[in-house]
């Protein structure tokens, strides 16, 4: 007996199918069928799922979604809502991923760079999207990867040419926005970065007012030999907002990716983080913070492999959970047979604020070969009371100091952003989640 | 290690018959002892479980307890997760039980063939016995075959005997604590255990008593086409303390036997258990064939508040180990701890790891797991730290390294950490890496050849875990590293 929420999606799909952009192109209509079909016949992973284990979707599993949005290029948003201090270069908006041209700035784009939406290539020139958009029945694909290539339409597609380096940073837009119904989005990205090319990418997910919708998302990244990509992720979805996404990323010889990340929003919230370091000397360097509060469940995943000789990976993510908040984090690192020369770090700390909030941490490392350093750490706990002692007795008020020390747990995470408007934003916006963190500001 | 190192050593084999020796001797307790033997048809049914129960005399409830498990195990799967290459167990082709035909009714009167096995394993059941001061029960294939120092230790009020006694002697003891820290259906294993188990040590201390000496159980399968099921039950009572060694060793045989023991370990209030295993079943040939299945389900509940429960483990042998000793801190202050070495070597695998659950206030765990792989094998760590919402400033450490030698085996980590509680304080650290060039190169400078060398740096990873093994098994324990990890280099 399917649940509601898959009996909901299956119902409403014949039509969404035959609407969607590149609908009617055989291929992709045949692959976005099989998806679907998957989806309906294997639902959502239960609680036995080891993947799952922490995040129940029981909740999720009786609900029912709308899926797309047939005003979504109506909807009123404010510019403000979502523009960042500093980042002014080529934007791309999407309102329940649906592209808003009128909200977006494509024009004047650098030399080497190609952005559009999904939805236009789609109907343009699909066959070089062919390869990507086949990629959905992966062995690690799961219910919502698999909605999302079966109802996906539109998202961004974005290249880089060989050897061109994009200075102004892009700037991708997911919009929530209040409707009369619970609404079901998908996005699909592609990002694709020549050798030598290099980008820095702001991915932002905002809600404007309160909603209980669920967004899907599934980008894949190619990183081409040497090629360099600062990727920063700010998620300020609704408070009720859900929101799964899954990145894939290829790392060829050499390339670099540094990775950031700020989960704030949202009730419902996972990423995951597939890395596969598959050519020689590539390198990723991960940092993230979630702040789970209220009844916030935000999950974290990162499944990184090291399949080339002489990788690198260095992940540092720390989580702060208050009142019923509960932050979930994986961080996996497998070394393949033959990789030597790996070396691989990853550190997760947490802190619990209040008595009811929760975290859940599994540090993961998984060698087969023996040219190695591999070390993960991960801690639950408090903050220090002798800091706290310290910085009262210099005269600060207690809630002041529980602040300043951990928003200083939290910085940690936005050390090494090149970007200084950004950074000094994305600072001003933990101080406003921590508790205390208005009046202190 | 270079290339042109590993071809010399592939030449110096070849042309050196007595390194090739020195190569395939490894597992020093293979040997079979001739023994007639009493042993129940190979199946398993409740028709079985009743003969079993039959033959050992048990009262109806026990008899009707393992029914009951047996039920239970009917309608499980067999565990997936820990992701083990293995051949399915063929569940009706083992024989449940086997027992010496000539059953000793005093110590005096034990077969000597077994005698001489136990000597051949270093086991003291005789006059030697009370050299070492170790008061021993020695389990061959099902059952107990004597319990060494019996008198002594009821001068000071500590019952030391077989399970079978137990059941007959102390029914009440038994049937308040068995199956209160394992219950029947707990999981695959456990419950096939709790339907078929054969004998295993009891050990109960009364209140305020300190064992006066330390207690051991030397476990030996040696009956071909049997498994063993021992059940071990530790009583400790408020304020008692006692120190529990167990040891394991079986012939070299193709056939890949089954160990499916319980242990469960209750100690109340400020009482102490300290339980040591050195492992060695037979690991298998170099090519993986045969070895020993060792499923173990172990677990020590910390009842009391300022009770104390620690295990120490060496594990050297088995085909594949699956085992977490664990910890329930119920008491309130109660303090848990996991010190663990695993080794693996040739086809070996192992999934060993531990649980620490804590539920009382100020409860403390301290985990230091050191795994060592080598040849194609598999070493994994998986454990558990989780924190309940009353655990009031519970506090754990962890920490995990591996150490690779070769470039076919793996090294895992899987540890779960769940916290509950704003005021707990919870910790982990691994660490995966090889033995590096310049330690290496640090003692064969000082004149020790490779295997020595590396001998020596195992040695030193594994210090902290041999510190809290009691004397007569730290030697072993070292000693049996080096022979465990013999052609690993080169």
């Amino acid at each position: 007996m399917a649940s509601p929420f898959v009996e909901a999606q299956a119902e409403r799909a014949p039509d969404v199918l035959a609407r969607l952009p590149g609908a009617g192109l055989p291929w992709l209509d045949a692959l976005r069928r099989e998806q679907l079909e998957a989806f309906v016949r294997e639902g959502l992973p239960g609680a036995r799922n080891e993947a799952w284990k922490y995040t129940a979707l029981r909740a999720l599993e009786r609900r029912a979604f709308l899926t797309g949005d047939a005003e979504a290029a109506a909807r009123a948003v404010d510019i403000s809502d979502f523009v960042l201090p500093g980042v002014d270069g080529p934007r791309l908006v999407f309102v329940h991923g649906v592209f808003r041209a009128d909200l977006s700035s494509l024009d004047a784009l650098p030399e080497g760079l190609r952005l559009h939406p999904l939805s236009q290539a789609l109907v343009e020139d699909a066959e070089p999207l062919r390869f990507f958009l086949s990629r959905g029945g992966e062995q690690a694909a799961d219910a919502f990867t698999r909605l999302n290539a079966a109802l996906a339409g539109d998202g961004m597609v974005l290249r880089v040419a060989q050897g061109a380096r994009i200075d102004a940073p892009v700037h991708l837009v997911q919009i929530g926005t209040p409707a009369d119904e619970d609404l079901a989005w998908h996005a699909r990205n592609i990002v694709e970065l020549g050798e030598d090319a290099s980008l820095t990418l702001i991915e932002h997910h905002v809600g404007t007012g309160p909603h209980k919708h669920l967004g899907t998302q599934v980008s894949d990244i190619v990183l081409h030999a040497r090629a360099k990509l600062a990727w920063i992720g700010l998620q300020e979805a609704a408070d009720g907002a859900l929101l799964m996404r899954r990145d894939r990323v290829r790392l060829d010889a050499n390339a670099h990716a540094r990775v950031h990340a700020m989960e704030l929003g949202g009730s419902l919230v996972r990423r995951e983080l597939d890395a596969e370091l598959r050519g020689e000397g590539a390198r990723l360097d991960t940092r993230g913070v979630f702040l789970p509060g209220g009844r916030q469940h935000l999950d974290t995943r990162l499944d990184i492999r090291h399949v080339a000789k002489h990788t690198a990976t260095d992940a540092l993510w720390r989580g702060v959970a208050d009142q019923r908040g509960r932050g979930v984090f994986h961080g996996a690192i497998t070394v393949a047979e033959g990789a030597d020369g790996a070396d691989a770090a990853l550190s997760n700390k947490n802190l619990l604020l209040s008595p009811h909030a929760e975290i859940d941490t599994q540090p993961v490392l998984e060698i087969y070969a023996d040219e190695v350093m591999a070390a993960h750490g991960a801690t639950v706990g408090q903050l220090d009371e002798r800091a706290l002692f310290y910085l009262r007795s210099r005269g600060l008020p207690a809630v002041a100091a529980r602040t300043l020390l951990t928003l200083a747990f939290c910085r940690a995470a936005l050390d090494d952003l090149d970007h200084e408007a950004l950074c000094e934003h994305l600072g001003e916006r933990l101080a406003e989640r921590l508790p205390g963190g208005e009046t202190a500001a | 290690m270079t290339a042109e190192r590993s071809d010399n050593v592939a030449t110096l084999r070849e042309n050196n018959p007595e390194v090739v020796e020195a190569l395939s001797r490894r597992y020093g307790a293979g040997f079979i002892t001739d023994i007639e033997t009493d042993s129940l048809p190979p199946g398993l049914n409740e028709d079985i479980i009743r003969a079993l129960s039959a033959l050992k005399e048990e009262p109806e409830w026990m008899t009707e307890w393992r029914l009951e498990a047996y039920r239970h195990w009917l309608t499980m799967p067999m565990p997936d997760w820990a992701k083990l290459k293995l051949s399915p167990i063929d569940f009706q082709a083992i024989s449940y039980y086997a027992a010496p035909k000539n059953r000793p009714k005093s110590l005096d009167e034990v077969d000597p063939k077994l005698l001489e096995t136990y000597d051949k394993l270093g086991v003291p059941l005789h006059e030697r016995a009370r050299l070492a001061g170790v008061a021993v029960d020695a389990v061959f294939d099902s059952v107990s075959v004597g319990t060494t120092f019996r008198k002594e230790l009821a001068e000071a009020g500590v019952i030391f005997c077989s399970m079978s006694e137990a059941i007959k002697e102390h029914p009440e003891l038994v049937r308040e604590y068995l199956g209160t820290v394992v219950p029947t259906g707990d999981n695959y294993f456990a419950a096939l255990n709790s339907a078929v188990f054969s004998d295993g040590s009891f050990v109960f201390i009364p209140k305020g008593v300190r064992c006066p000496m330390e207690l051991s159980t030397y476990f030996r399968i040696n009956a071909g086409h049997t498994g063993q099921f021992e059940r071990t039950l530790i009583i400790a009572e408020d304020e008692a303390y006692v120190s529990y060694l167990e040891g394991c060793t079986a012939p070299m045989r193709d056939e890949n036997q089954l160990h499916a023991a319980v242990v469960e370990l209750v100690a109340l209030e400020k009482a102490s258990i300290k339980y040591s295993t050195v492992q060695n079943w037979y690991p298998g040939d170099e090519n993986g064939v045969g070895g020993i299945y060792n499923f173990v389900t172990k677990r020590g509940d910390c009842r009391g508040d300022d009770s104390k429960i620690s295990w120490t483990q060496v594990e050297t042998g088995s085909a594949i180990t699956w085992k977490y000793p664990s910890c329930v801190l119920r008491g309130d202050r109660s303090v848990g701890e996991f010190y663990s070495v695993a080794l693996t070597h040739h086809h070996q695998q192992a999934d060993t790891g531990t649980k620490m659950i804590h539920v009382g206030k100020g409860t403390r765990s301290k985990i230091v797991s050191k795994g060592i792989s080598a040849g194609k094998s598999s070493n994994a760590y998986r454990g558990l730290v989780k924190v309940e919402k009353g655990a009031e400033g519970a506090r754990n450490y962890t920490q995990c390294d591996s150490l690779l030698i070769g470039k076919t085996c793996g090294a895992h980590t899987f540890p779960y950490m769940e916290v509950k509680n704003s005021t707990a304080i919870v910790e982990h650290e691994a660490t995966t890496s090889k033995i590096s060039d310049d330690q290496l190169f640090y003692c064969r400078a000082r004149g020790l050849d490779e295997e020595n060398a590396v001998s020596m740096i195992v040695d030193g990873f594994c210090k902290q875990v041999f510190r809290e093994l009691p004397m007569e098994f730290a030697v072993e324990a070292k000693k049996l590293l080096e022979v465990s990890l013999e052609g690993a280099v080169g």
